[in-house]
């Protein structure tokens, strides 16, 4: 059979940072596939030189609308290491519980996406609602849901009261419970097994060359996770596990996720508990000197790392942020390869990449001779129905 | 400071390794080596540097110096991470491509040509990233004396011109 290349993306109306894939067919067998990416290049890095480091804290926050904490700590933690600034140890905890928090929400976020992509809509349905008792606690701290802009430069913006603390424990409570339900229907369910076993798969020498990180190179057995790694803020004071699978697919990437939450809920407890007493910010002077400083961040789709030069001024000489999606993809491309057709949506969503906008792929179809252009909407019914004919059926439970 | 014993064995082998080509070697805080290194010996330098367990290059950071440009390549091997500065003069910026070692660093590659116009030699050719199919060709906005004013007034004329 001739082989035929394929586009898959770049444009989605609805969602942020698109991508394009090129795929290269052998029937519906994918043989190759190459990504392309710059459609969302926003000029960040040099906006940044432009700003003062007080400003950059909100630029860096709308790098990405999930991990927004993520960035701006890895952000902040440059700039008060280049100001030589003592953040109080409560602050460290705050931004510690936002960032597990976040990463919560993050992880729920996803398996409701997988559970959609795979034509489960009732586990979509279900984490989605429970992530708004995730949600509800980051507004109860921040006053936000999504950019919490808890950080400033010196420590963070707001304290956390006894009844906020109580409020917060409660629904981790009813989180841990749900989170059980989703570790047995995760693991248990032999429809969910059928979809992701042996899916997008990515060896461990593989994910090794091709610097997978967080989720992603923990399912194929790399116990790489900077929390462990380089401890930052309070992880070294905190009781938590490294989760690793080895399974190598699609099915190992949710168990990691779905067992990531529970140490997540762990952590959340411990530091609630045992939150330090003090202030939650100290001042910092609006000019640093010149320096350089690297950082980086375990966030919830992988280690986030940022550069930071300053030259003296109250603005930033150089700023280079690199997101883990940037890190994975290089992945994704080997996953697909050897793979089905009806698969690419489940293998793209499983490294949870902070776009999700493959839309629009064409498919030539060699009987009619012409081009069918597919909508995300289409590849999706496409992959359901296609393990539908194999007797995998969602609408059955 | 000898609490940092990793740190200083790391510096001490790789200047030693390569004599005259990695200079200004210097830990800066636990966990942190940074080292510049004479471009030509660059692929060199990180092939030993990956066999010595820095299996993961995080990223590369660009920069723009005024006379000199260069880029940074982090690498990292999960307890520390080694910056590794290359400068080229900005007359004639060429650093080598580091692909035959690191072959995820296309990206990183791409991106040192499109924002700052260093020439990678040994990068294939493709499509560009990160800037966009329309952005203009010859114009490097990550360095100094790009400025957004200047951009967007050429827009604008543009615009005005064909109307």
């Amino acid at each position: 059979m001739s082989k035929i290349t394929i586009p898959l993306g770049p444009q989605h109306p609805a969602l942020k940072e698109p991508e394009n894939f090129m795929l290269v067919l052998e029937g519906e067998q994918i043989s190759g596939a190459t990504v392309n990416l710059g459609y969302n290049h926003r000029g960040m890095e040099k906006a940044a030189e432009a700003r003062t480091y007080i400003q950059n804290v909100y630029l860096i926050e709308r790098v990405c609308g999930i991990c927004s904490h993520s960035h701006t700590t890895t952000y902040i933690t440059n700039v008060e290491e280049l100001a030589k600034a003592e953040v109080p140890q409560r602050a460290l905890a705050i931004r510690t519980l936002i960032a597990e928090l976040e990463r919560v929400h993050s992880h729920l976020l996803w398996l409701g996406v997988a559970g959609y992509e795979m034509g489960f809509e009732t586990l979509f349905m279900y984490t989605w609602r429970d992530r708004e008792q995730v949600l509800d606690c980051l507004e109860l701290l921040s006053g936000n849901r999504v950019h919490y802009s808890i950080n400033t430069i010196g420590g963070v913006r707001r304290d956390v009261s006894a009844e906020q603390k109580a409020e917060v424990l409660k629904r981790i409570k009813f989180l841990e419970e749900r989170t059980q339900y989703y570790i047995k229907v995760g693991t248990e369910e032999p429809t969910i097994a059928a979809r992701t076993a042996n899916v997008g798969m990515l060896p461990p020498a593989v994910a090794l060359e091709r610097g997978a990180v967080g989720p992603t190179a923990r399912a194929s057995g790399i116990a790489r996770d900077v929390r462990k790694d380089e401890p930052y803020l309070l992880y070294d004071k905190l009781d938590f596990k490294l989760i690793t699978h080895n399974t190598n697919d699609v099915f190992g990437r949710l168990v990691v996720r779905v067992l990531e939450l529970v140490e997540s809920y762990k952590m959340i407890n411990q530091l609630l508990n045992n939150l330090p007493e003090g202030p939650i910010a100290v001042k910092v002077p609006m000019k640093i000197a010149p320096g350089e400083a690297v950082n980086h961040y375990e966030a919830p789709r992988g280690e986030d790392i940022h550069y930071l030069k300053s030259n003296g001024t109250e603005k930033p000489e150089r700023l280079k942020v690199r997101a883990p999606t940037m890190a994975n993809l290089q992945s994704v491309a080997y996953m697909l390869e050897g793979g089905w057709l009806a698969d690419v949506p489940l293998v793209i969503a499983a490294i949870d990449p902070c776009m999700s906008c493959t839309d629009r792929a064409a498919v030539w179809d060699q009987k009619k001779g012409k081009m069918q252009v597919y909508g995300w909407e289409e590849m999706r019914k496409l992959g359901i129905e296609h393990y539908k004919r194999r007797g995998i059926n969602f609408s059955r439970l | 400071m000898t609490e940092f014993i990793n740190e200083e064995k790391i510096k001490t082998a790789l200047a030693a390794k390569f004599h005259g080509v990695i200079t200004n070697a210097e830990v800066r805080r636990r966990n942190r080596v940074w080292a510049e290194a004479a471009p030509a010996a660059l692929p060199e330098v990180l092939a030993w540097l990956k066999s010595e367990g820095f299996h993961y290059l995080s990223t590369v950071t660009g920069f723009d110096e005024g006379e000199n440009l260069g880029a940074y390549y982090h690498l990292n091997n999960s307890a520390l991470i080694l910056n590794l500065k290359v400068k080229t003069p900005r007359a004639n910026p060429v650093i080598p491509s580091i692909l035959a070692v690191f072959p995820v660093a296309v990206s990183y590659e791409k991106e040192l040509e499109d924002t700052l116009g260093i020439k990678v030699e040994g990068l294939p050719p493709g499509r560009r990233y990160p800037l966009a199919e329309d952005f203009p060709v010859g114009q490097y906005p990550l360095r100094k004396d790009w400025k957004v004013e200047d951009y967007l007034a050429a827009e604008a004329a543009k615009k005005t011109e064909t109307k």
